[in-house]
């Protein structure tokens, strides 16, 4: 029986055809739970909030109005969501600078170091595993008034420095940067450290057959050769910093007087808990948009290299 | 001898760069273990060691709820991910049909969506549905939004392995699902561990979706209980600090166990 409906005694496009449509259908089955999920949970959300975002709705009651242009309008001329912009891209610089320099530094150190580096590594990667929350509860507490760092700077002589590091809208966001780069420095060693493993050996044997010094090497080889996983770093710090909530709303929520506001932060008082819904999808729908410039752009960088 | 000098003073000074990266935490485990009255100064030596504060918020913070409410979720999102991660990358590796290019640009453009982004339609959507302050709702959620990534991941183990033995199982009559479950899950198990534990580590770890989703007491996970505990107790440090220990200990061994599969998975994922 099977032989005969099998496709070697059927030949021609019938049989042809049925096997496609199966394997459309077994191709479908397995990509549908995934597909559907991410859909409903991930794309039609992002399809939504730029709806919301030219909505007046409160996110509960059953009747949205349509206002247009009008949230993004009053974004333009809204002072506080220029100060969470201008605070997002300064603290975003900070630590994409701190990850980079002291990356690409501590990696190139740890790259010669033999024994001993798991351990130095996992020293640097036991703060990116652990919660932003538990990172906040644990610099909050370093930076209290009467905390460890005061004591520490009093301990060298430098009371002069010591402030209430989250009271004071000088220094706030540099400290909460700070904060970040302790929960993010670990893996952009990590990464870039794989990167400088992948380089060349004969490259550095060459440069010190033309008399290179190590800094010259260095300039020379190591840099030119880890540039693309530098590329990844600095993309990857500075969308997880764009898109920072949990560590802020932690430590300060935003405060002190909106010195530490980001756009997450904002979209979340806004939106979340005075249920401006349309207004609040607005400040997401910005935070989107530069996270989306930043990918895009990296891309284009990244495929013009490759050319 | 000269490179062993050499060697030695990067050594010495990332070493101690190393214990300075861990001192935070170091000290906020020494500060847990202080009776809640001997809390000064975070080097200031205990008359003795008590496990006091752990039992205060195990018992009376209610952190064995959120515990255990943590622990569900982020297991229950580890093993989902696995499934449906892998069963997608299954079938836009191995099957044809029509259709992969944009499923995969769909799940390409997903990789840029920042949770934060999008967090109000998304609650709108666990309303409308009656899912608000069910695990659940944190479990789809959760799900949908690393799944690109994990996809990915799993896409590019799949297509390392050889078309020949797909073939080969193909002929033998086997079923898309027999060599899927027989042939192809058994070989990638790599993938399938980290894929596992970072997931665990991002559920346990993320707090804004839960503090959206989980607006009540007895469904809150740890960062939404920690957080609030803070609000309420800032002025008790060995409590809080224990709050916070008992939050970091589970993924910090974890990572410590399988450090060679975390490392593999961030770098994977953050090369792709």
């Amino acid at each position: 029986m099977s032989v005969l409906t099998s496709s070697a005694a059927l030949p021609g496009r019938r049989s042809l055809k049925s096997v496609a449509w199966r394997s459309w259908v077994t191709g479908a089955l397995f990509v549908a739970p995934a597909l559907a999920l991410f859909a409903a949970f991930a794309l039609a959300p992002t399809i939504a909030v730029i709806e919301y975002s030219f909505l007046k709705w409160d996110g509960v009651n059953p009747e949205r109005q349509w206002i247009g242009l009008a949230n993004y309008t009053k974004l333009i001329g809204d002072r506080i969501f220029w100060q969470a912009l201008s605070n997002t891209l300064q603290w975003s610089a900070i630590i994409v600078v701190v990850n980079v320099g002291l990356g690409v530094g501590l990696a190139a150190l740890l790259a010669r170091v033999g024994r001993g580096r798991t351990f130095i590594q996992t020293c640097f990667m036991v703060p990116v595993v652990i919660a932003p929350i538990t990172a906040a509860i644990i610099w909050r507490w370093l930076y209290q008034p009467d905390g460890a760092i005061n004591l520490i700077l009093e301990g060298l002589g430098l009371g002069t420095l010591s402030r209430p590091w989250l009271g004071d809208p000088e220094v706030v966001l540099p400290a909460l940067a700070i904060a970040h780069c302790w929960t993010s420095l670990g893996l952009s060693i990590v990464l870039i450290l794989a990167g400088l493993q992948a380089v060349d050996e004969d490259l550095y044997d060459a440069a010190a057959l033309d008399g290179a010094n190590p800094w010259q090497a260095f300039v020379s080889v190591t840099l030119p050769a880890i540039r693309p996983v530098v590329a990844v770093v600095v993309i990857l710090t500075a969308t997880g910093a764009f898109k920072g909530f949990d560590l802020i709303w932690a430590m300060t929520q935003g405060g002190p007087v909106r010195s530490s506001e980001l756009l997450a932060t904002y979209m979340y008082k806004r939106g979340a808990l005075e249920n401006q819904y349309g207004y609040g999808a607005a400040i997401a729908v910005a935070l989107l948009v530069i996270v989306t410039v930043a990918m895009a752009l990296y891309s284009y960088l990244q495929s013009r290299e490759q050319h | 001898m000269a490179l062993a000098r050499s060697l030695a003073v990067p050594r010495a000074a990332l070493m101690s760069l190393g214990v300075l990266m861990v001192a935070p935490t170091a000290l906020t485990l020494f500060t847990a273990l202080k009776p809640a009255s001997e809390a000064s100064t975070p080097w200031s030596i205990p008359s003795a060691l008590t496990f006091d504060n752990f039992l205060r918020v195990w018992g009376e913070g209610g952190f064995s709820v959120y515990f255990w409410n943590s622990l569900v979720i982020s297991a229950v999102d580890a093993v989902a991910m696995i499934v449906l991660a892998s069963a997608a990358a299954y079938g836009l590796v191995f099957i044809r049909f029509p259709g992969k290019g944009i499923i995969r640009l769909a799940f390409l453009s997903g990789l840029m969506v920042p949770a934060a982004a999008i967090v109000l339609p998304l609650y709108s959507s666990m309303r409308r549905l009656d899912l608000v302050g069910t695990h659940l709702s944190v479990i789809l959620a959760d799900v949908a939004l690393a799944l690109p990534i994990f996809v990915f991941l799993f896409a590019s183990y799949f297509v390392k392995i050889p078309g020949a033995l797909h073939e080969a199982a193909r002929t033998d009559g086997a079923e898309e699902w027999q060599i899927y479950w027989t042939i192809v899950l058994p070989i990638s198990r790599p993938v399938i561990i980290t894929t596992g534990l970072l997931e665990f580590l991002w559920s346990w770890n993320d707090l804004l979706l839960r503090l959206l989703l989980l607006p009540e007491e007895q469904t809150r996970t740890l960062a939404v209980g920690l957080l609030f505990f803070q609000g309420a107790q800032t002025r008790d440090i060995t409590a809080l600090s224990a709050g916070a220990v008992i939050m970091a200990l589970p993924v910090v061994i974890l990572f410590v166990l399988f450090q060679r599969h975390f490392v593999q998975g961030m770098t994977a994922g953050a090369v792709k």
